[in-house]
């Protein structure tokens, strides 16, 4: 018996001894939060609770394996990971079904979002490229590192899938970033993507132009998105300093606020937790975003250092968006509260690319 | 060169410093975003809390869509073709249930849900945003709504909804005209982008249903329900009204549709009726036609297989249907004739049974063996003589034929209120190169010159053509509606049209046209003289008939010997009275031999329909 939990301990150990354990726990706070508002909007259904603590252990688990793969087993593989996210995205095309976008493929066993796969493969296959030519990158390196970026973030967009597609947007403008490209020629890019802006209008979705249109005036769609972003700026100004208690949001709970596990679910905490428990989740996830620059710069060689930088940066993006989308202070754009809304796809990829990150930190000494 | 080389290499140290610098600034970046993020809450939830604090105590008003009713559609003596009647909906709000599955158990035991409307169901919950109600079934039955109203308390989240639903009182009979309203799937959804279009139900499928659904729909509007704590509504505190959808009142005339359908006895084929001084459909017939009343509610399985017999009843052969013209393609080439200036009206040609292009071998036949001898404009268009227009064709060639083609409106869209219309083929250089990229051959002139060869018409196009020259030359484009009223407070306008385009300026020329037409079915050699027997007014009219299979090598077919698929399309064009018409008409009949047998007759009993006036005893 002994000999056993003896055995059982030794394992686990070493199962676990690549795992970073501050970024563990600032990662375990934030599934637990989730739980915790899951269990006050689910009220008598625990249903919303279990399925999601299943979907975070099955992310853990995957994290806790990914963490064991040296980066340089990654960066072998990481040419066709891209390849086949590449061919999965092209057969949603094919045959991909969902509510009001193409995003998900049918496996028999569950559904694959495709999106989700780029969303680590697009800057996998952007460190992989950029660890083989001379840094900073100059004219010819950026050029094939914006055709990384752009063939799958334009099939994206015309599923059409915006938040996803500026997602993995930005994680690749992210490596490009780390990669040390000239300051000037950001401000080119930026520049030159401003200016675009206009051309591009006449090519977004009715909904997307809604979209931008209520945000710029909420009032002109009071039963559509409009009347969303009026019920979540009210549940969280209701919410005040300290909440309202647990339970007691009576925006989510009377059916004000929509999509109230998932998008909106910020909303929710808001409400209930008021302004401390707003900046106690932005506290938690400001330390693992830092917490996973650290650990990227512990890299010695370039794939693992952008990759998990870039990963890290990207992780930002979800939570700034969300946060000032569901606060009106950004257009609504799909994108959820990371390891906080219910989900079950994005929660894995996310776990998935921290078990990169911790990877990388774990291996930095085995690495030339 | 070699500090060139030096500078090509990587510069790991360098790297991994200036990755450093960038970590840094990017995590600077974020840390101050998420600040600025704590701000924005900062600002709602201390500074404005009062504010927002008061709003949420306050709230308990809630948006509910207002769907308007419907449009209605009349036909042109105020008769109704598609009318809203009162039904009741079966309505789910799935987050309201607890148990989903149990609930569709247990309503099934009340009401009757097949596979369609579970189905059906759980596609459109997909496709909704969440706290909508999602219909699970549709015209509730009076036994469903009594154990409905008994059961109700066991299943929250389920609403018993009355509404209005379409009915077409006519059933086929205006099926290809009218069209159906059908449930509103996913993709149409998507398409309306507009989120209070969630509240609809039904939408436009097909014919003037879907064409005009914009209008017919109106403009959803919403109240503002004030609800007490537990969600429940207690009263309206605000309605935002909808906009009534616009009554159409169409251009047809339901004793005609009848008429025309009822002149085909049963034959495949179809027929247009225009109005010759406006444009206007007075009937409109694609046979078979299908019931739309079918489509409503989701059609069932059987229906469906049904309807894809064969003889494709929900093929719309007036705008889809493209056919080659055949002879009734002749009055517009001798009208070519004359306006190029090529031919006179007492011109001579002589016909001798078959035509050869110089040096070769193949010969264009007509259709009596041994020719019709010495014929002039009246008589070629009379005994539909093919060697008249193979050599008029060859002296006018093929460019000056498609630039007088085009003018009539050949080769493009009518531009009718009815979606999906085919341009058809006006044949030309142009068109054989961007299609075969091949060049044009001098016997593809004399093939296009019959109406044979590359061309392909609706019957649509080729009564818009017939008006013309009924109404002196005119282009008017063919419409279905008429007038419109956007609500019963408001006065019916006359819908707004293109002015019509003279396209032929000569009077003279259409004369003499026409009279060779009167010919074609008074005339003693006319090829549907027997159509005209006993008419109480002229006719103008010009047979066509469109061969399959006309010959097996040397040796001619017996076209009412051939397989039913097989056999000739039977035309007939025809305006009438010849000398102040009041009606154009394009008949086809499929698979029907030749035009004069089967389509001139069909047009014959069409024509008396609206010109002579039924006799008084069995007027209604």
């Amino acid at each position: 018996m002994m000999a056993l939990l003896q055995w059982l301990r030794e394992t686990l150990g070493r199962l676990f001894d690549k795992v970073d354990l501050p970024l563990l726990l600032a990662l375990l706070c934030v599934m637990l939060i989730s739980l915790v508002v899951l269990a006050s909007v689910g009220g008598d259904n625990t249903r919303l609770v279990t399925s999601q603590g299943a979907r975070f252990l099955l992310g853990v688990g995957a994290m806790v394996l990914v963490s064991r793969v040296t980066p340089a087993k990654l960066r072998l593989w990481t040419p066709t990971a891209y390849g086949v996210s590449l061919v999965l995205l092209a057969l949603v095309f094919a045959f991909g079904s969902g509510r009001s976008a193409n995003l998900w493929l049918d496996l028999g066993l569950f559904y694959l979002q495709p999106g989700e796969l780029l969303k680590l493969s697009v800057p996998m296959m952007l460190a992989w490229y950029l660890h083989g030519v001379v840094l900073p990158p100059k004219w010819k390196p950026l050029a094939v590192a914006a055709a990384i970026i752009g063939l799958p973030v334009a099939m994206i967009i015309k599923q059409p899938d915006l938040g996803t597609g500026m997602l993995v947007a930005a994680s690749g403008a992210f490596a490009v970033y780390l990669a040390g490209i000239a300051w000037w020629r950001i401000g080119l890019f930026a520049g030159l993507g401003l200016a675009s802006l206009p051309a591009v209008w006449p090519f977004l979705l009715p909904h997307q132009r809604d979209r931008v249109l209520t945000f710029l005036d909420p009032e002109s769609d009071p039963l559509g998105t409009g009347w969303n972003i009026i019920q979540s700026k009210i549940a969280i100004g209701s919410g005040g300093f300290s909440g309202k208690g647990w339970g007691q949001g009576s925006q989510a709970h009377l059916d004000f606020l929509p999509e109230h596990t998932t998008d909106f679910i910020f909303s929710v905490l808001s409400e209930e937790w008021g302004w401390l428990g707003v900046v106690t989740l932005l506290a938690l996830y400001l330390f693992i975003v830092g917490r996973c620059m650290w650990l990227a710069s512990s890299a010695r060689d370039g794939y693992s250092r952008i990759l998990a930088g870039a990963l890290a940066m990207t992780f930002s993006v979800y939570v700034i968006v969300n946060g000032g989308m569901v606060a009106g202070l950004l257009p609504v754009v799909g994108v959820p509260m990371p390891l906080l809304s219910f989900g079950g796809t994005s929660a894995v990829s996310l776990l998935v690319g921290f078990g990169m990150v911790m990877s990388v930190h774990a291996h930095r000494k085995f690495v030339a | 060169m070699r500090a060139l080389r030096r500078q090509k290499l990587k510069n790991v140290h360098a790297e991994a410093d200036q990755f450093r610098r960038r970590a840094m600034l990017g995590f600077l970046g974020i840390a101050l975003a998420m600040l600025g993020l704590a701000g924005g809450y900062f600002r709602l939830q201390v500074l404005q809390h009062e504010e927002y604090q008061t709003r949420s105590e306050a709230n308990r008003i809630k948006p509910r869509p207002i769907v308007p009713a419907r449009g209605l559609i009349y036909d042109r003596n105020g008769r109704l073709l598609a009318d809203n009647v009162p039904a009741y909906r079966l309505e789910i709000v799935p987050e309201q249930v607890r148990d989903l599955e149990a609930t569709l158990t247990g309503l099934g035991q009340l009401v009757q849900l097949d596979a369609e409307d579970i189905g059906r169901f759980r596609e459109t919950r997909r496709a909704t945003r969440g706290f909508r109600p999602i219909p699970l079934k549709l015209r509730l039955d009076e036994g469903e709504l009594a154990r409905l109203a008994v059961n109700r308390h066991r299943f929250p989240g389920v609403e018993v909804v009355s509404y209005l639903t379409r009915r077409y009182p006519y059933g086929a009979l205006f099926s290809h005209i009218i069209g159906y309203v059908g449930r509103v799937d996913v993709a149409d959804l998507e398409a309306m982008g507009d989120s209070r279009n969630t509240a609809l139900t039904h939408i436009g499928k097909a014919g003037i249903e879907r064409f005009h659904e914009a209008r017919l729909r109106g403009e959803i509007g919403y109240e503002e329900i004030e609800t007490n704590v537990e969600g429940r509504a207690l009263g309206v505190v605000r309605r935002h009204d909808a906009k009534p959808g616009a009554d159409l009142f169409l251009s047809v005339d339901a004793r005609l549709q009848q008429a025309m359908t009822d002149a085909f006895q049963g034959q495949d084929g179809a027929a247009v009726a225009i109005d010759p001084a406006t444009g206007e459909i007075l009937a409109m017939v694609s046979l078979p036609g299908y019931d739309p009343n079918l489509f409503i509610n989701g059609i069932s399985h059987a229906d469906w297989q049904a309807l894809q017999a064969p003889a494709r009843p929900l093929f719309n052969r007036i705008v889809l249907g493209g056919f080659p013209p055949g002879s009734t393609i002749k009055p517009f080439m001798a009208l070519a004739g004359l306006e190029a200036g090529v031919r006179r009206p007492e011109d001579l040609t002589l016909s001798t049974g078959e035509f050869f292009l110089p040096g070769q071998k193949r010969g264009y036949r007509d259709w009596r063996a041994g020719g019709h001898g010495m014929t002039n404009l009246r008589e070629s268009l009379a005994q539909s003589v093919n060697t008249y227009y193979f050599k008029l064709a060859v002296e006018l060639g093929v460019d000056r034929m498609d630039a007088f083609f085009q003018r009539l409106g050949f080769g493009e869209p009518t531009g009718i209120d009815l979606s999906g219309e085919i341009p058809g083929v006006r044949p030309s250089r142009a068109w054989k190169r961007k299609q075969f990229n091949a060049d044009w051959y001098p016997g593809d002139t004399v093939n296009a010159a019959i109406g044979q060869g590359y061309w392909v018409t609706s019957p649509l196009q080729m009564a818009q053509a017939t008006a013309m020259l009924a109404n002196g030359g005119v282009r008017h484009r063919p419409h279905l509606v008429r007038e419109s009223q956007a609500g019963f407070d408001q006065p019916r306008r006359p819908e707004p049209q293109p002015p019509g385009v003279r396209v032929v300026p000569d009077d003279a020329n259409l004369a003499a046209v026409n009279d060779g037409l009167v010919a074609v079915v008074h005339g003693p050699t006319g090829s549907a003289r027997a159509s005209g027997v006993g008419a109480t007014y002229l006719i103008a009219g010009k047979t066509g008939t469109v061969q399959r299979t006309s010959r097996q090598g040397q040796v001619a077919v017996d076209a009412s010997k051939l397989p039913y698929h097989l056999r000739h399309q039977a035309w007939f064009i025809a305006f009438a009275p010849a000398d102040k018409p009041t009606i154009a008409l394009a008949v086809l009949v499929e698979h029907g031999g030749s035009g004069s047998r089967a389509a001139a007759p069909v047009a014959r009993r069409i024509l008396d329909a609206w010109l002579v006036p039924p006799p008084e005893d069995t007027a209604r």
